[in-house]
């Protein structure tokens, strides 16, 4: 067992956030408040289908501020499309970000900022602490309850040559503004919704239960899995309901705040590794893969995977991991990794990707190469 | 969240970095970067108040001086606070500055690349006139329109453009003929004078022809160029040929005009037409020939006179007969009269000299052609 000192150094980043139902309109306001002429707006085709991005437009063109629509975005987003973006930006003489979506346009908005401000490849900022010049002013209106891209000091880039992603980890990646507005909430389609509340989920459990974290990130990362396991599977039910999505949006607020600054465990660090090598969806693999980590994990840090499971459920005979297990299914998540199409075969591969990926430092229990690829296998 | 460039094996420095207590790991700040971007700018600043010419930025809509270097203010004699409070067209001397107000704002539309060029003077608080050539371009900066202009002072270019006007009437107007050669001996410049004495309309028919094409004999051209590169200096005469094949004689100096450093830039040659000169040295020199020949036939002839005199003295003397005496005394006479002839043969040694001197007067003119022989001899 992991045993924690509360006198250890630790640091919180906390971007400003506006919550609540109309903070979607503010992002002209606040674009010109940053002093932003003409602005890079970063979503994708889905949320533009859904008419998010046109209303965020209007908000802008009220403001008097000009901007340029950059949607070639997908699920997993690409360095590639990460230096298109930078294209558009700089011919269009951008000098602000405002990113519309879920984490892939806001992680490819991240990307765009850093190479427009320090002119280097996306590529070149993997790691920790590379990005030396700030990127411009980034306001992120988030229409999933999942990613927390929003808050967060992490972008994920899939190097589309290597076929792996790449994180980028640094506080200036750490958005200016997030305007966290339940509506654009209510045009998921529930797969989406369950998939993303179980990455917030993953988020919460991965962060309280990290040997990064602390006192404030304990705080943040037990309300996300309260709130998370209260409202998910009700919103499934009623996606209208702008209180259901609200709790959803402000869990993943609270899970981004934990994992931004305790960072996550295994889980992540296998899901990176299938997104990657894949292309499979980022939520979906969390989900498949959590109960297995949890019970792979549960030595290590039990007492605190014991309340998580508290949360799920007083019966002391189920454990957290077959509780989770348990969740998921109810929201309609039944696939295995093998259902999902990962070939057994591709285990090792997998299993190396996920070794060498920095999640893995604040897992609570040093994990192998063989015990990853164990891990894989039980989720097969 | 993977960090595949972080090797994996040292995950406590890794987790250290994650959780924010890194050398480099600081929240987004511009304030870094502002204060590099001011001290840049402080620079810059530095930098165009160094610089001679006066420059001023102006409000294109309402022609305010909107900021000015501070070379502007030193030339002007106002501080740059009551630049600032000025209309631009004010520091314009009085009849310049319609046109000038007319050039600049009626050409408002030029894209920012373009620019203008005015002349006009500035006008200090002294009241006193500062020639100026002022360069106008066109920038926007937010949604005003600026006009960047800088006014160089071109008091010591006028006066030097004075100067070389004179240079230039003298030479264009000298009935000397005056040519500029490069060092192989192309012509670049020719006056009126010269082109006039060879037989051409215009200097400008000359330039790029080779000196050879000038002299009868096509070395002489080659030879001066050599000569002159040698010895920095010559002078002499030679047979010109005009346009239509026609020798004439002329007397050629010339120099090698150099730089500060001392090399040679170019040649040029000071051309006279003597071919009068030259006739009437011939005529000259044939009537001194004669009259020295004259002058010695006196000197013969004496003599001759002498012999049969002293036979007519010796006759006389041996016979009696009253006319004797004056036989003798008219022979004395003439004896006499032969003597002061002899006596004016010696006396004229001086004029006899100076006859053999001009009776035969090649000298100044062999002197050129032998140095000129002596030299192609170098160089062949």
């Amino acid at each position: 067992m992991i045993q924690r000192d509360q006198l250890a150094l630790r640091k919180f980043v906390v971007p400003e956030f506006i919550s609540g139902h109309g903070a979607l309109h503010l992002a002209g306001r606040y674009a010109n408040n940053f002093g932003l002429r003409q602005v890079l707006l970063v979503t994708d085709p889905g949320v533009r289908t859904a008419g998010w991005a046109d209303i965020v437009g209007e908000s802008l063109t009220d403001a008097g501020v000009s901007f340029t629509i950059f949607d070639s975005v997908s699920q997993n987003p690409r360095s590639g499309q990460v230096m298109a973006g930078v294209e558009v930006y700089r011919s269009e003489e951008c000098n602000g970000i405002v990113a519309v979506g879920g984490g892939s346009p806001m992680d490819c908005a991240k990307g765009i900022g850093i190479v427009s401000s320090n002119m280097q490849n996306i590529l070149t900022f993997e790691g920790v602490d590379r990005v030396t010049m700030p990127a411009p002013p980034l306001i992120c209106i988030p229409t999933t309850a999942g990613s927390s891209a929003d808050v967060s000091q992490f972008t994920v880039i899939t190097d589309e040559e290597k076929k792996r992603k790449i994180t980028i980890v640094s506080k200036t990646l750490v958005p200016d503004l997030s305007l966290l507005d339940p509506e654009p909430l209510t045009t998921m389609p529930p797969e989406l919704t369950a998939d993303t509340g179980m990455d917030v989920l993953c988020h919460a459990i991965e962060a309280y239960v990290s040997n990064a974290s602390s006192p404030m990130t304990d705080l943040h990362a037990y309300e996300a899995i309260r709130l998370i396991h209260a409202a998910l599977p009700a919103v499934i039910d009623a996606p209208e309901d702008l209180n259901l999505r609200f709790s959803t949006l402000l869990a993943s607020l609270h899970a981004g705040l934990a994992f931004s600054n305790a960072s996550l465990g295994a889980a992540h660090a296998m899901a990176h590794a299938l997104g990657g090598t894949l292309d499979n969806p980022h939520g979906r693999c969390n989900a498949i893969l959590l109960e297995h980590v949890i019970a792979a994990n549960y030595e290590a840090a039990s007492d605190r995977y014991d309340r998580i499971g508290a949360i799920f459920g007083e019966d002391e005979r189920t454990t957290p991991a077959e509780k989770v297990a348990t969740f998921r299914r109810t929201l309609g998540i039944t696939e295995t990794l093998a259902t999902i199409g990962v070939p057994a075969d591709s285990i090792p591969t997998l299993a190396r990707e996920a070794y060498a990926d920095s999640s893995l430092v604040t897992n609570p229990r040093r994990l192998t190469c063989k015990d990853i690829e164990r891990i894989y296998e039980r989720a097969l | 969240m993977s960090v595949h460039s972080d090797p994996p094996d040292d995950p406590d420095t890794l987790r250290e970095k994650i959780i924010g207590l890194g050398e480099r790991s600081l929240h987004k700040s511009y304030y870094p970067e502002l204060q590099k971007r001011l001290s840049e700018l402080e620079r810059f600043r530095a930098l165009l108040d160094q610089t001679h010419d006066a420059i001023f930025l102006i409000r294109a809509g309402t022609r305010e001086i909107a900021d000015v270097n501070a070379s502007a203010g030193i030339s002007l004699g106002y501080s740059r606070e009551e630049l600032l409070a000025m209309p631009f067209p004010e520091v314009i001397a009085p009849q310049d500055r319609e046109r000038c107000s007319d050039i600049i704002w009626e050409n408002g539309d030029h894209p920012s690349e373009s620019y203008l060029i005015c002349r006009a003077s500035l006008l200090s608080r002294e009241r006193r006139e500062i020639p100026t050539e002022i360069t106008v371009r066109f920038v926007t900066f937010g949604n005003e329109q600026y006009i960047v202009a800088i006014a160089r002072d071109i008091t010591e270019r006028l006066q030097t453009e004075r100067e070389l006007k004179i240079k230039e009437s003298a030479l264009e107007s000298s009935t000397d003929g005056i040519l500029i050669a490069d060092l192989a001996g192309a012509i670049m410049y020719a006056n009126p004078g010269l082109a006039s004495m060879f037989g051409y309309e215009r200097g400008e028919m000359l330039v790029g022809r080779d000196l050879a094409a000038f002299f009868a004999d096509p070395d002489v051209g080659k030879t001066i160029t050599c000569r002159l590169l040698k010895d920095r200096r010559i002078e002499g005469e030679a047979i010109g040929l005009r346009s239509g094949g026609v020798p004439f004689h002329i007397q050629v100096s010339g120099s090698v005009v150099q730089n500060d450093a001392g090399q040679p830039l170019c040649i040029m040659l000071i051309v006279m037409d003597i071919t009068e000169r030259v006739i009437n040295d011939q005529l000259k020199r044939e009537a001194y020939t004669q009259l020295g020949k004259n002058i010695e036939q006196f000197a013969i002839l004496g003599d001759h006179i002498r012999n049969p005199l002293q036979v007519i003295v010796g006759y006389a003397e041996m016979i009696e007969d009253p006319l004797v005496m004056r036989i003798l005394d008219q022979s004395s006479r003439i004896d006499e009269i032969i003597t002061q002839l002899d006596r004016g043969w010696i006396e004229s040694a001086s004029v006899r000299q100076f006859l053999r001197k001009h009776g035969d007067d090649t000298k100044s003119r062999a002197l050129f052609f032998a140095r000129i022989t002596e030299a192609r001899g170098e160089d062949s």
